[in-house]
Parts: structure tokens; C-alpha cells; sequence
């Protein structure tokens, strides 16, 4: 097993600022990018993608509540239920970890997504020991993208 | 034109469904929408639709596995993929079984208008 790099992180960053800047005409900036350690930052909605393949492990989109309703406010969609604000933190997450395989190719396997909430919220055993984080502020709100890959 | 939606996203679903609602696509109209490939081989046996958009990662069968289907009952339905996957072996794959045109999300109204009045030609 090896861990990914800072050029594979990299794929990540510019899947965010593509996602960002395409579905809301507005770009997002990274506030930083580390070695999780401890409790990794997790806000009130989170999308999980399990990766498997030659990889291994989950990646991670949370975001709190009010991100979500602004997000969804520019995409015209006035349904703000609960359900819809998991839907819309599960379809970011299979975004941006569907557009990564353009770099990783198709060995790079993606689950469907699995939507939880603050009350739901159960992150799976790590495949890392420090998982990437990257920080991402879009507008005034912050957002999480947790990467914990390994490859074959 | 008749447009059939599938996507496991109901904000995805959404989205589309306002964005063929915009005068440049008045030809085009929704006669369904579906969340896997089972449910839209359902109902595009029930509207005979002209286009369908169609996600690859959902539940119960797939978007391939979907458009096999889809183009085996109509050999000229047409399929629009709209997907996340962004690698070239998805795109072969998907239009090795018979769709005709792929839009990579995220997607900006524009361009799906714009993918929806060339895969129509």
C-alpha cells in the first residue's frame, strides 16, 4: 500500500475549485490542506464515498447546513428539506470524487454515495493513519473534503 | 422532444428539469423521470421518450447497463450521459453501448442546454 502524493492531492484541490466554480459562478479557496490528526472536521451534513479497486478507503464531503441551502438557493432549487440537503452533500461528494478519475482512471472504483447527518454520522475505521484534509472556504463558509485513500 | 430524466439525485433531477423548462428548449418537454435503470426502463416503456439523460452511478442498474437496455427496445432513442466519471474509458464505454452524446458534472445550465439541442439534431 502507498499513500497518495501532493500532486495526487492536487486533483482534488483543482475538482473543488472546478465544482465550485461551475455550479455557482463563484470560486472557492483552499484555507488549508494537512495531515489530519485527532478529530477530523466534520459540520452538520457529510457524503461518504467508498473507494475500492487498485485503492482503498472512503472520501469524505461535509458541510454544515446553511452552505448546503445557499448552494442549493443558486441552483434555483427551493426544495431545502433534510432529505434534499443529503441529497445535495451526497451528489457533491460523487462529484468530486467521480471527476478525480479523469487523473486516477477507472481502476479508481467509487460507490454510490452514503448520506449522513450529524445524528447519523459514523466515519469508517481509517485507511490512513492521517488522512488528508482539505479546508475549503466557499463565500464565508467553510466545507471539509476528507481524502483517506490508499493505492495498491 | 420527448425528454426522460434519470438520475438517482432528486437535485440533479431537479436541475434538469428547469433547465429544459427555458424558452430555448421549448421544442423539449419532460414526459418522465426515473431514480435507477430499472425504473427508467419502466418508464420509457410507458412514454416512448426521444432523449433520455442519464446518470451512471445509481442504484439497482446502472446508467450503462441502462442505456444497453434502452437502445436494445429503440435502436434510435437517444441517450445523453451526464455523469461525474470523468475518465475516458467511462465515456468509451457508455458510447460503445449506444449513447450518443456525454456531459461531464458539474455542468453549468448552458452547457446542458447546448448538449441537449446537439444530441436533438
Amino acid at each position: 500500500m502507498n499513500d497518495l502524493n501532493d500532486n495526487d492531492m492536487e486533483v482534488f484541490v483543482e475538482a473543488i475549485n472546478n465544482y465550485f466554480t461551475q455550479t455557482t459562478q463563484d470560486s472557492a479557496h483552499i484555507r488549508a490542506a494537512y495531515l489530519g490528526e485527532g478529530a477530523l472536521p466534520i459540520y452538520d451534513f457529510t457524503g461518504a464515498i467508498k473507494v475500492t479497486g487498485d485503492f482503498l478507503g472512503t472520501i469524505y464531503f461535509s458541510a454544515p447546513n446553511i452552505m448546503l441551502r445557499h448552494l442549493l438557493t443558486i441552483m434555483k432549487e427551493n426544495d431545502q428539506s433534510h432529505d434534499n440537503l443529503l441529497d445535495a452533500v451526497g451528489e457533491i461528494a460523487n462529484t468530486l470524487s467521480g471527476n478525480v478519475r479523469k487523473y486516477f482512471g477507472e481502476t479508481l472504483k467509487i460507490s454510490l454515495p452514503i448520506k449522513m447527518d450529524s445524528t447519523s454520522i459514523k466515519l469508517d475505521k481509517l485507511a490512513r493513519q492521517r488522512p488528508y484534509v482539505i479546508s475549503i472556504k466557499w463565500k464565508h463558509y467553510v466545507s471539509s473534503l476528507i481524502v483517506d485513500v490508499t493505492k495498491h | 422532444m420527448k425528454i426522460l430524466i434519470v438520475d438517482d439525485s432528486n437535485i440533479i433531477r431537479n436541475r434538469v428539469a428547469r433547465v429544459i423548462e427555458q424558452p430555448i428548449l421549448s421544442n423539449f418537454k419532460v414526459v418522465g423521470i426515473a431514480t435507477n435503470g430499472i425504473e427508467a426502463i419502466k418508464v420509457y416503456s410507458q412514454t416512448k421518450a426521444d432523449i433520455v439523460t442519464m446518470d451512471l452511478t445509481m442504484p439497482e442498474m446502472d446508467g450503462v447497463e441502462c442505456t444497453a437496455a434502452l437502445v436494445g427496445m429503440n435502436p434510435d432513442i437517444k441517450i445523453l450521459i451526464v455523469s461525474a466519471l470523468s475518465d475516458k474509458a467511462t465515456a468509451i464505454n457508455a458510447l460503445k453501448n449506444g449513447a450518443q452524446g456525454f456531459l461531464y458534472k458539474p455542468f453549468t445550465d448552458n452547457e446542458l442546454a447546448d448538449a441537449l439541442l446537439e444530441i436533438a439534431q
